[in-house]
C-alpha cells in the first residue's frame, strides 16, 4: 500500500518537529504548514490523506481552515489544540473536523486517532456482507462509499459515512451511545458523547429531508440511535 | 343673624351712638363706638374692622381727615359718612378721598342698613378675589419651585451632584437658611451634603444616624414631614447640631418613592417658624422630585457596576482561558518529546534523540519564563510590584544588560546613542534593564538579519525618553495599542521563531507606569517600529 500522506498545520516550530518526527517513524508521509493560508495552499497543491489542524494562528485560523476545506473536501481533520473548552472542541466537529485531540497530548493517542480517521476513510476488507441498503428512499452502496436520497447523490465525509454504514448494516437494532462510539471511533472513545450528537446532526442535515423531524434516523432518548426500516421493527 | 364683621361707629353725639349701636348689633355685628378721632384711630391701630361709620364733623378733627387716616390704615375698610344738611359738599368730597357712602342725618336706620350691606358685599368679593389671586400665586409657585427643583436634579445620574444641586435649589425657591439630606442605606442614614449651614458645625454633624430609633426613623410618605416649630423644646437627638448653631425651626421631609422611603430632606431656620400647611406641601413635593432623581442614580450606578463587574468578570475569564492556552502549548511539546521517547514501537536514531531531549529542555525554560510573566502580571495588576528606585546612571544600566543584548542581537547591527547630559535616573535598575532587553528581543523577532537597532536616549527638564528603533515589518496604526494588552501576539514573526508569553509589552508598560513614565510605539507596516518610554528626571 501507497504511503499515506499526512499534512501538519500548526504554528510553533517544535510542534511541527515532534509530530513530524513520529508520524514519519511510523511510515508517513509528512507536509507541514505554519499558518492557514499556507496550509490551504498545501491542500489544494498536494495530495493530502489527513490533515492535523491547530486552531490559533496567524493569518487564516484553525476555524476557517476547517471551515474553507469542507467545502470542497472531505479529507479527515484531527484538531489538535491547546483549547480545551468543550465549545470549542463541538464549534469544529459542527465544522466538520473528524475528531479534536488537545494539548498536551499523548503520542500513542495521536497515533490511535489517525489509525481511526484512517479506518472511517475505508477499508475494503471491513465491507459488510451485503452490497447495498435502500429504506425510504435512501439508498448506501457500501462498496463504492457512494450515498444517494431519492436518486441525488450526498457527498459525506469519512467518518459520517463510517456511522451511516454501521447505523444501516445494523438496521432495526437500537444501538447504544456506547456501542455507536466504540465502533465507530474506537474504545478510546467511550466518554465523547458530543462527537455522536454532532456527527448524527450533521449527517440529518445532509440526508433528512426535515433535519428536525428525522425519518432515518431515529433518536432513542438516552439510549442511543437507529435507522427503521419499517415502523415497528425494533428488536 | 350672625356675622364676624365689625363695624366701628365715630360720633361726638352719645345718643345717636347707643341708636347705631343698638340697631347694628341686633343685626348682629360687632359694634365698637367712640366719640372723637384720636379714639378712632387708636383703635384701628389694633386691628381691622370691616367698616367704620363716621361723622363728618367731629371734635377733634375734621371727618373728612380721619377717612384719609382711616383708608391708610386699612384701605380695604368700608367707610359711611353721616353728614348734616349743610356740608353735602364735603360728603362729596369724602367720596372722591374713597368713601363708600354718605348718608344726611339723621339717619334712616333701613337705608343705613342697605348701605352697610351694600358695602359689606363688594368688601367680601374683593376678600374673595383677593384670596383666589392669592392661591393662583401659591400655586404658582409651587409649580414653579418644584418644575425647577425637577430640571435640575433630572440633568445629571451622579448622586452626590444631584443631592448638592436639590440643596442649592431648595436655598433659592424656599429662602431657607440651611439644609441637608440623609439617604439611607440598610439600617442607618448616611449623610450626604448641606447647603447653607455654618463651618463651625459640620464636625458635629453626625455621618450616620440610626435608620430604625431616633427621630428619623418612622418617616414615611405617610408621616409627612417631621415639624419641629421651636428647636428649644426638642430634647437630645441627632438634630443637637443645629440646635448649636441657634437655628430654630426644623422640618425634616421624607424622601419616598413608590412608598419606600429613601431618606430625608433636613430644613432649619433661624427665626420660629410657622410651616403653614402650603409650605409643608411644597416641602413633601420638593422631596418627592428629589427622590425619583436619587433612586434614578442609584439604579444607574447599581447598573454600571454590575456591567463593571460582568466585564471584569469575562476578562478573568479570557485571562485564564489564555493562561491555560499558553502553558499548554509547551507542555505539549515537552509532554510529546518525552512521550515519544518512551514509544515501545520505535527507536529513534541519537540525534533525534537529542532533538527530543533538547526540545523538552527549551520548552521547560518556555515554561518557566511564562510562569514568571504570569507571576509579574499578577504582581502588576494587584499593584505590588516592588520598584527599588536609586539614583544611577542610564550607561551603566546599559551596560549591565550589554552581554545580553550583543547575544541577541548577534545577527543585526545594535547602536547605542545616549545623550551625555542624562547624568543619573531615579530608577529601579533592574527593572528598567528588563524593559530595554524585552523591547530589543522584539526588535530582533520582528526584523531580518543584518538589519540595524537603534537605542537612543534623549531629555528635556521634565523627563528622559529612551527608545528602540528597529528596520523590520512595523505594526499598523490600529494595533499601537493592542499590542500592550496583555496575551495580544504580532503576527508575521520570523519563520521558526517561537512565540513570546503574549506578555512581554503589557509587563513593560506595568513597570514604566510604576516609575511614573509612558511607553508608546511610532511605526508604520513596511517602515520599522520605534518604541518609547519616558521617566520623570526626579
Amino acid at each position: 500500500m501507497d504511503k499515506k500522506h499526512i499534512l501538519i498545520v500548526d504554528d510553533d516550530p517544535a510542534i511541527l518537529r515532534l509530530l513530524s518526527t513520529n508520524l514519519k517513524a511510523r511510515g508517513y508521509e509528512i507536509y507541514t504548514a505554519t499558518d492557514g493560508e499556507e496550509s490551504l495552499e498545501a491542500v489544494q497543491r498536494d495530495f493530502v490523506d489527513l490533515i492535523i489542524l491547530d486552531l490559533m494562528m496567524p493569518k487564516v485560523d484553525g476555524v476557517e481552515v476547517c471551515r474553507r476545506i469542507r467545502e470542497w473536501s472531505d479529507v479527515p481533520i484531527i484538531i489538535l489544540s491547546a483549547r480545551g473548552d468543550e465549545n470549542d472542541k463541538v464549534k469544529c466537529l459542527e465544522l466538520g473536523a473528524d475528531d479534536y485531540l488537545t494539548k498536551p497530548f499523548g503520542i500513542a493517542e495521536l497515533l490511535a486517532r489517525i489509525k481511526t480517521a484512517f479506518r472511517h476513510r475505508g477499508d475494503p476488507s471491513v465491507a459488510p456482507a451485503q452490497a447495498t441498503f435502500a429504506c425510504d428512499g435512501l439508498e448506501i452502496n457500501y462498496a463504492k462509499r457512494r450515498v444517494t436520497v431519492d436518486g441525488k447523490e450526498i457527498t459525506l465525509t469519512p467518518t459520517e459515512f463510517a456511522l451511516l454504514q454501521h447505523l444501516a448494516v445494523n438496521s432495526d437494532k437500537v444501538l447504544t451511545h456506547n456501542m455507536l462510539l466504540q465502533s465507530v471511533w474506537g474504545n478510546e472513545y467511550s466518554s465523547e458523547k458530543e462527537y455522536l450528537r454532532v456527527f448524527v446532526g450533521r449527517l440529518r442535515r445532509k440526508l433528512e429531508p426535515d433535519p428536525k423531524n428525522p425519518k432515518y434516523i431515529q433518536t432513542i432518548p438516552g439510549v442511543g440511535y437507529h435507522i427503521a426500516t419499517s415502523p415497528a421493527s425494533v428488536t | 343673624m350672625k356675622t364676624n364683621e365689625s363695624i366701628m361707629v365715630v360720633d361726638d353725639d352719645r345718643d345717636f351712638l347707643d341708636i347705631i349701636r343698638k340697631i347694628l348689633e341686633k343685626k348682629g355685628y360687632k359694634i365698637s363706638a367712640v366719640p372723637s378721632a384720636g379714639e378712632a384711630i387708636s383703635l384701628l391701630k389694633k386691628g381691622f374692622y370691616n367698616a367704620a361709620i363716621l361723622d363728618i364733623s367731629l371734635p377733634d378733627a375734621d371727618g373728612t381727615e380721619l377717612l384719609s387716616n382711616i383708608l391708610a390704615l386699612h384701605p380695604d375698610i368700608v367707610t359711611i359718612m353721616l353728614t348734616g344738611h349743610s356740608s353735602v359738599k364735603n360728603a362729596v368730597q369724602s367720596l372722591n378721598r374713597g368713601a363708600f357712602a354718605y348718608l344726611e342725618k339723621p339717619v334712616d336706620p333701613e337705608n343705613l342698613l342697605t348701605v352697610i350691606n351694600k358695602g359689606l358685599e363688594k368688601q367680601r368679593l374683593v376678600f374673595e378675589n383677593r384670596q383666589l389671586v392669592n392661591e393662583l400665586e401659591r400655586h404658582n409657585h409651587i409649580t414653579n419651585t418644584l418644575l425647577t427643583v425637577s430640571q435640575a436634579v433630572a440633568r445629571t445620574l451622579d448622586l452626590q451632584e444631584i443631592i448638592d444641586t436639590a440643596l442649592e435649589k431648595v436655598a433659592d425657591c424656599t429662602g431657607v437658611e440651611a439644609s441637608f439630606v440623609y439617604l439611607r442605606e440598610k439600617d442607618h442614614l448616611k449623610f450626604m451634603g448641606h447647603h447653607g449651614l455654618p463651618m463651625t458645625i459640620i464636625k458635629d454633624i453626625p455621618k450616620k444616624v440610626s435608620g430604625t430609633e431616633g427621630i428619623f426613623s418612622n418617616l414615611t410618605e405617610q408621616s409627612g414631614a417631621i415639624i419641629i416649630e421651636d428647636m428649644a423644646k426638642l430634647e437630645e437627638s441627632d438634630l443637637k447640631f443645629l440646635k448649636k448653631a441657634d437655628y430654630r425651626s426644623f422640618a425634616g421631609v421624607p424622601l419616598t418613592i413608590l412608598g419606600e422611603n429613601i431618606g430625608v430632606l433636613g430644613i432649619a431656620t433661624d427665626f420660629n417658624q410657622i410651616f403653614s400647611p402650603n409650605n409643608i406641601d411644597l416641602l413633601n413635593g420638593i422631596g418627592r422630585e428629589i427622590a425619583i432623581a436619587v433612586r434614578n442614580a442609584q439604579l444607574y450606578e447599581e447598573a454600571s457596576s454590575a456591567r463593571a463587574l460582568r466585564e471584569l468578570d469575562s476578562m478573568r475569564t479570557a485571562f485564564l482561558a489564555n493562561v491555560s492556552h499558553e502553558l499548554r502549548t509547551p507542555l505539549a511539546v515537552i509532554k510529546g518529546s518525552a512521550n515519544s521517547l518512551l514509544q515501545p514501537d520505535v527507536i529513534f536514531d541519537d540525534q533525534t534523540r537529542r532533538d527530543f531531549l533538547l526540545s523538552i529542555d527549551k520548552d521547560a525554560d518556555t515554561l518557566t519564563r511564562l510562569v514568571d510573566d504570569l507571576l509579574m502580571i499578577s504582581r502588576l495588576e494587584a499593584n505590588a510590584l516592588e520598584v527599588k528606585k536609586k539614583k544611577v546612571n542610564l550607561s551603566d544600566v546599559i551596560k549591565a544588560i550589554k552581554d545580553r543584548l550583543d547575544n541577541l542581537t548577534v545577527k543585526h547591527r545594535l547602536h547605542i546613542n545616549i545623550a551625555k547630559e542624562i547624568t543619573t535616573l531615579n530608577i529601579d535598575e533592574g527593572r528598567i534593564g528588563e524593559v530595554l532587553t524585552n523591547l530589543v528581543e522584539n526588535a530582533v523577532k520582528f526584523s531580518d538579519d543584518d538589519t540595524d537597532i537603534y537605542i537612543k536616549a534623549t531629555h528635556n527638564n521634565k523627563k528622559a525618553t529612551i527608545s528602540v528603533a528597529d528596520e523590520g515589518i512595523g505594526i499598523s496604526p490600529e494595533l499601537h495599542q493592542k499590542i500592550f494588552e496583555r496575551f495580544f501576539q504580532g503576527d508575521g514573526r520570523k519563520a521558526g521563531r517561537r512565540k513570546g508569553t503574549g506578555l512581554g509589552l503589557a509587563i513593560c508598560q506595568g513597570i514604566i507606569e510604576a516609575h511614573g513614565g509612558k511607553i508608546w510605539v511610532e511605526s508604520k507596516p513596511g517602515s520599522g517600529a520605534k518604541f518609547s518610554f519616558s521617566l520623570p528626571l526626579d
